[in-house]
């Protein structure tokens, strides 16, 4: 375990998510381990330069998934780089799922070599998935452990499966036209949604995932009571981060620890 | 006594060729072709018209709309997602709140606005001609479309030899649809790869189509369902707000590039 002694710990807010409250989240990680937490606006506008902008709006244009079902990519169209400058120049909700592992490595690129060896935990809207090999496809993902880490608060959205009601009520809708509103009615409170009010209480579970990944290099738990579980349905999301648990008696000792040691150094 | 004044058969026939005469002697040249007279290209032209930017239509069929008069499975109901209905409103087309934030309105009376709107800005419209060809200038700029009567390309060769004509303008638009014709154009010509139909957020396809409204390359601007062709996006149900305010997103683009 490093400690992250010596490491600031960086927060950016690229999420355009209304809900989500950075302070309320620095409050609890001063908190559980006595972090010194630094908040900044965007990843991205923070590290890239105004004239590089066209470069890198290719470069992120050249991973975006364009088939769940493959893993290939090709030079992106005109067009899709023009889509991408536009949403760098002035970001906005965006529909388009991106390589997550490419997109992060993209990010790492950007990180200067005086902030190199600082943890940076991203906040974006971008939806990004990891491709499996065991079942040939694409995936969405909340959060990609690593330097840096992103969270996505498009991700929490998509990625957990919803009820298996849910997704039948939504095909039926739009065979009809209808918007998927109403499917979303009907299971409120049952998924974390669009500028969700709980999201910021939602979130601490994740940035504590990626503080783990960046200290002892294990992210996730197996206890599905433990913040630190890696959930795969929204039912283990709303279990794992809303029902007071915190964190398994083995993940408490861990962080507990971790905070004595840092308010040692 | 006769109701109608008097005209003779060279008369009328005088009027209709020297009237088309003279469109066609002003249009040759323009702001913007929009190929394509759909829901969205009808949009797209109508607010460039609004903004007295000069503006022609071509539509391979005799009538105007495409899609537009009918909803899914041949029946004239034609629903609108929110904030779509903004569009109807402006319009001044009728419509009624079928759910919390979907929309219904007759296809006919929606589509005869849309097209009168379009008219009644100042949008010229080619009817029964078709796309054939891209004009291009330096560096491969997409300056206008080479064009040709639309029975020309459905009897046979030997019949009809006809040329077709070229028209010039600063911004060509495919407004095409599925079809997505300039950029196949363009395709065939190795200037740019459509990567076919992916599965990329399915539930986003209607978002997806308006923000990709843009430039796909230098002068050639892509709006509704083309947009979809040209990037590969998934397919949309059966609601045409996202036709209508890709076709304003569109022009709101063409009226910055023309300023530059």
């Amino acid at each position: 375990m490093s400690y992250l002694k010596d490491r600031g710990i960086f927060l950016y807010d690229e999420s355009l998510c209304r809900n989500l409250d950075f302070h309320e989240i620095k409050r609890y990680l001063d908190g559980k381990i006595n972090a010194d937490i630094e908040i900044r606006k965007g990843f991205i506008s923070y590290y890239l330069r105004q004239e590089k902008i066209d470069c890198f709006a290719r470069k992120i244009a050249g991973i975006r998934v364009r088939d769940l079902r493959r893993n290939t990519f090709f030079e992106p169209l005109y067009g899709e780089i023009k889509y991408e400058e536009r949403m760098l120049k002035k970001p906005k909700n965006c529909s388009v799922m991106y390589d997550g592992f490419k997109l992060q490595a993209l990010l790492r690129e950007l990180i200067t070599h005086e902030e190199y060896k600082h943890v940076h935990i991203v906040f974006t809207n971008r939806l990004f998935g990891t491709f499996d090999e065991n079942d040939m496809r694409y995936h969405a993902r909340v959060i990609i452990c690593g330097h840096p880490s992103l969270i996505s608060t498009s991700g929490i959205v998509e990625a957990p499966a919803k009820p298996k009601r849910f997704y039948y009520l939504k095909q039926k809708s739009a065979i009809l036209g209808i918007p998927i509103d109403i499917a979303k009615k009907k299971f409120k409170g049952r998924f974390v949604d669009y500028d969700d009010e709980r999201i910021t209480e939602i979130m601490k579970g994740y940035v504590m995932q990626a503080l783990m990944y960046s200290i002892t290099g294990k992210p996730f738990c197996n206890n599905r009571n433990c913040r630190l579980f890696n959930a795969h349905w929204q039912e283990e999301v709303l279990n794992a981060q809303l029902n007071g648990h915190e964190f398994c008696e083995k993940h408490k000792g861990i962080i507990e620890k971790i905070k004595e040691m840092r308010e040692y150094t | 006594m006769a109701l109608f004044e008097y005209a003779t058969e060279s008369d009328v026939t005088r009027a209709i060729i020297s009237g088309f005469a003279e469109d066609m002697k002003e249009y040759a040249s323009t702001d913007v072709i929009v190929i394509g007279g759909g829901p969205s290209g009808l949009m797209c032209a109508k607010e460039l018209a609004k903004k007295n930017v000069k503006v022609l239509i071509i539509e391979r069929n005799n009538y105007l709309g495409g899609g537009f008069w009918i909803g899914g499975y041949l029946m004239n109901t034609i629903t609108v997602r929110a904030p779509g209905q903004e569009v109807l409103d402006d319009l001044s087309i009728p419509y009624n709140k079928f759910a919390p934030n979907l929309y219904v309105t007759n296809g006919p009376h929606a589509c005869s606005k849309l097209i009168a709107s379009a008219c009644e800005s100042g949008a010229k419209i080619l009817n029964m001609t078709k796309f054939d060809d891209v004009v291009f200038r330096e560096k491969n700029r997409v300056s206008g479309a080479v064009v040709n009567w639309t029975p020309v390309s459905a009897l046979p060769r030997e019949i009809t030899c006809v040329d077709p004509i070229a028209l010039e303008s600063k911004v060509v638009v495919d407004a095409s649809g599925h079809d997505a014709v300039v950029v196949k154009k363009l395709e065939e010509r190795g200037l740019i790869k459509t990567p076919g139909f992916g599965g990329m957020w399915v539930e986003k396809s209607e978002d997806l189509v308006v923000e990709h409204t843009g430039e796909a390359h230098p002068g050639l601007v892509v709006t509704g369902m083309a947009v979809s062709t040209t990037y590969g996006l998934p397919r949309m149900g059966p609601t045409f707000g996202g036709m209508l305010l890709s076709g304003k997103k569109g022009a709101e683009i063409i009226h910055e590039l023309l300023k530059r």
